[in-house]
């Protein structure tokens, strides 16, 4: 266990299997496919959102209609996969809040308050990409605001997989883990660096691919300006899958490379290097059904769909070949964590035991004691008040000093005169506090002078 | 055990930071998306059965607006507070989502469709305007959203009431076996259920009141006619959320009953409770003059009493929030787990063998506690037991509460926290070299001159 300086302990409560044994694996093929679902909105989200400002501007500075019609027509997929994506988060985070809970807590509060930004950054970023799409009539001719509105909007989307990425990756290697590790330590690592360059390029071919679908179906359209639109979204679909996916062939290595030893060993130790060989040659497939036609404009349905379905089982096999990295990384950590809580939890339980037969001591033992010290222990006056120094309140002896009468203590009790006591925090009424109870501890602290 | 790294949020504490969060997606997720889509499938029904073409237009711009809220800031607020609580409380969720897995991803599911339900029905509202038979499709597409956003709020609240009255849920400690069926069926359950019901449909009432103000400036009988119809919506709901109110409140514990009046204002007024009372009464006050007035004379009442009307509105909204999470404490799940992240079954034994000593994230040399390293062990049991609710030098600040107290007697003090003079304490956790630790580190803050300077200083020796 050297490779592991810290181990975190886990939640003492069973996972919620209902006792099936088929459970669990079923929690891991949900978290393959739920994740992958979220991922693919996120990509099309960045993708399109980018593509649409891109669009904008070409079509502003180029004086294109088409192109301005491209843009308007790449925000319905943004409203749709903003949503969606978010909503997709949900499924991966509940099932990884189980799954993995010892690694996935510890490391987003080692990134707080910064992981905080997937919220307060998403909700500015939603609204401006909202208020990109919904004034793009208004702002007809002040394009220069509009496109900026959408530009920050962009840019600030862009920001989120910073913090998502930091944590994953701190999840995932809890061998790094310091007692000082934080955010910018996350962030700034090679591995976090070399994911987020596959992850933007992912992107990228992923909305490459959309474009394609997209483009395919507003080519059918009998509007002439949709029609050339969607040519246009045909055209920069397939540069956007090719170019890409070819540089991820290089990036791909790297980021393997920069796992901990013990996980890269655990990798090729059970097989999941063949998930790599089918990814990259699926890929390659698709490459080269683009590649055949890439010239032609008219991109046939065909051509299509073949590249959407063989990049379906591209992702699924790296995500589930990303699951085993993921698992072979953390099983040593989460061994060693549900072990640890058991052992707590044995020990504890002796402990309660102890404590639940123990008899119940009185608070109070010396056999001097008056009915007035009880009560005051019972009602809490000793939490602020001791017999002989100044807690909160006053000590008692100062009290006695002052010589109250026992009715009048009923009263300050009740209705407390901070003014008596410059210098100390007010006190708080006690009007609970039965008046017989207060004289019999009046009588106690007059009898402490 | 306390098995995670810390988070400390500097000045505003923990409590607001989440409020803040927590408090806006309840104002948008009730209103706009539970409240708000009841209130839009009334609209519907009625410009559908009256062919009422400004009503209808009317209800596509609430819908408009309401959408903006709930997708932006409403959907990703309520995903906030669980990242929220994830960095705060890890315990607390990680124990919750154990027991509320199940619940949990079928309300994901609702939530799914409650989002696709929306999308699609913005996004098609317009192909089919009033008269075309497409209407009805648009009207059942309303419906159906409306009842997958109340069940969405049904399983969520009853996490809530699980948290404050969670029943016989758990068949025995060691090891912890939860009754799922019994907790999500907890006593509070239903009533704050119908309770929270109520007042979405009355708060989204009194939006749309304030919308349909600035959306019929040039219509004085549209106006007329939509605030009579959401006036009424809003005075009908006010009786019922009274008596789940009432039910919901009877289901409270007796300890928790106690705390009502102080969790109503602040400690500092708690000798006040009639200040509670005013302040309740005034925010209510504040809606039924905006309403009634508004409902009388809907052609002539100025804006600024749709606006008061929110205001109090928002403010009796954050008002129960605030009581509810007072009232819980000491505990954060009731009777199991305290505010602070420790399990009531865990204390007898954290105290015998210390509580640092189980912290996983603290470095080793600082979970003994010797006279070298006391101040930065103190610190760091601050940061585990006491930083959920309090901060140093911020609100309810550690070093206002102990200013003038030596640190024998805040060591006093950390004896009985939970105690009648502040009920609403957890216990303090650990050994007696721990307490006294933690007494060290609290009067450094107030006593030392730059506290800081010692606290290093010790760090670097013990480090070094």
């Amino acid at each position: 266990m050297s490779d592991f300086r810290i181990i975190p302990g886990d939640i003492p409560l069973p996972l919620p299997t209902m006792g099936l044994e088929f459970m669990e694996p079923f929690f891991h093929g949900l978290l393959i496919v739920a994740w992958v679902v979220h991922i693919l909105f996120i990509n099309v989200l960045l993708g399109a959102s980018l593509a649409s400002v891109y669009f904008n501007s070409k079509g502003h500075k180029e004086k294109n209609p088409i192109f301005d019609r491209v843009a308007y027509l790449l925000t319905t997929p943004v409203t749709i996969s903003e949503n969606m994506g978010a909503l997709w988060g949900v499924a991966p985070l509940l099932l990884v809040s189980i799954l993995l809970t010892p690694l996935f807590y510890s490391s987003s509060i080692m990134i707080s308050p910064h992981w905080l930004h997937i919220i307060y950054g998403n909700v500015v970023a939603f609204l401006l990409s909202y208020l990109y799409k919904y004034t793009w009539h208004t702002l007809e001719h002040r394009k220069t605001l509009h496109i900026f509105i959408g530009t920050v909007g962009v840019a600030l989307f862009y920001t989120l997989p910073l913090a998502f990425m930091a944590n994953v990756q701190l999840a995932m290697t809890p061998s790094t883990w310091t007692y000082t590790t934080h955010f910018w330590d996350a962030l700034l690592r090679a591995d976090t660096f070399f994911r987020l360059v596959h992850f933007y390029l992912a992107t990228f071919a992923v909305t490459g691919v959309f474009m394609l679908v997209y483009g395919m179906y507003k080519r059918k359209s009998d509007d002439a300006e949709d029609h050339e639109a969607g040519v246009v979204l045909t055209r920069t679909g397939k540069t956007w899958f090719i170019i890409p996916t070819v540089l991820n062939f290089f990036v791909g290595p790297l980021v393997l490379f920069s796992f901990p030893d013990y996980g890269i060993e655990a990798f090729f130790e059970n097989g999941y290097f063949w998930g790599i060989i089918l990814t990259v040659a699926l890929a390659l497939f698709a490459l080269y059904q683009l590649l055949k036609d890439f010239f032609n404009d008219d991109l046939p349905a065909k051509r299509v769909w073949t590249v959407v379905a063989v990049m379906i089982v591209a992702i699924i096999s790296m995500a589930s070949l990303r699951h085993g990295m993921r698992m072979g990384l953390v099983k040593p950590v989460l061994d060693a964590s549900h072990a640890k809580t058991e052992l707590f939890q044995k020990e504890s339980m002796i402990a309660f035991e102890e404590a639940k037969n123990a008899p119940v001591a009185p608070v109070i033992t010396q056999a001097d004691v008056q009915p007035g010290q009880v009560l005051a222990e019972k009602h809490g006056c000793l939490a602020c008040h001791n017999v002989d120094i100044k807690v909160v309140g006053p000590s008692y002896k100062e009290v006695a000093t002052k010589g109250y009468t026992a009715d009048q203590i009923v009263e300050l009790v009740k209705n407390p005169k901070p003014e008596n006591w410059p210098g100390y925090m007010p006190m708080p009424p006690m009007p609970q506090v039965p008046d017989e109870d207060i004289k019999q501890i009046a009588e106690w602290i007059n009898s402490l002078k | 055990m306390f098995d995670y790294p810390i988070f400390e949020m500097p000045f505003i504490g923990h409590r607001l930071l989440f409020a803040f969060d927590a408090i806006l997606h309840v104002f948008i997720s009730h209103g706009a998306a539970v409240g708000g889509s009841i209130i839009l499938a009334l609209t519907q029904w009625l410009a559908i059965k009256n062919n009422d073409h400004k009503l209808d237009a009317l209800s596509y711009k609430i819908l408009f607006t309401f959408f903006i809220l709930a997708t932006a800031v409403g959907a990703l607020t309520g995903i906030g507070i669980w990242i929220h609580i994830n960095i705060i409380n890890p315990a607390a969720i990680g124990a919750l989502l154990r027991v509320f897995f199940w619940k949990w991803f079928i309300e994901w599911i609702v939530f799914n469709a409650e989002m696709i339900l929306l999308l699609w029905l913005f996004l098609i509202w317009k192909k089919h305007p009033l008269g075309t038979p497409g209407k009805q499709k648009v009207y059942k597409l309303v419906v159906s959203y409306a009842v997958a956003s109340w069940l969405t709020m049904a399983i969520i609240t009853a996490i809530l009431g699980f948290m404050m009255t969670p029943g016989n849920w758990l068949k025995s400690y060691f090891p912890a076996e939860p009754d799922y069926v019994a907790a999500l069926f907890n006593p509070s359950w239903i009533p704050s259920l119908g309770f929270r019901t109520f007042w979405s449909i009355a708060w989204a009432a009194a939006m749309a009141m304030l919308l349909t103000w600035f959306f019929t400036k040039k219509d004085l009988e549209l106006r007329q006619k939509a605030m009579r119809l959401y006036g009424t919506v809003l005075l009908v709901c006010i009786p019922f959320f009274v008596l789940f109110g009432a039910w919901y409140y009877a289901q409270f514990p007796q300890a928790a009953k106690d705390l009502f009046w102080m969790g109503a204002i602040t400690r500092r007024l708690a000798a006040h409770p009639e200040y509670a009372t005013y302040l309740i009464s005034g925010l209510a006050g504040m809606v039924l003059i905006g309403a009634v007035s508004i409902y009388t004379k809907p052609k002539h009442a100025p804006v600024f009493l749709a606006v008061i009307m929110l205001i109090g509105s928002m403010g009796l909204i954050g008002e129960f929030e605030r009581v509810r999470e007072f009232v819980r404490k000491p505990y954060i799940i009731y009777d199991y787990m305290y505010a602070n992240g420790v399990r009531v079954a865990d204390v007898p034994y954290l105290n015998k063998t210390g509580y640092l000593k189980h912290a996983a994230f603290v470095p080793p040399e600082f979970r003994e506690v010797t006279e070298q390293n006391k101040l930065v062990a103190g610190k760091y049991l601050y940061q585990m037991q006491c930083r959920y609710c309090h901060t140093t030098n911020g609100i309810n600040s550690m070093k206002m509460r102990t200013i003038g107290m030596s640190e024998e007697a805040i060591y006093i003090r950390i004896g009985s926290l939970n105690s009648p003079a502040t009920p609403f304490m957890p216990p303090f956790t650990g050994t007696d070299a721990e307490r006294k630790a933690l007494a060290a580190f609290l009067a450094s803050l107030a006593t030392h001159d730059q506290p800081a300077l010692a606290y290093q200083k010790q760090l670097d020796e013990v480090t070094k």
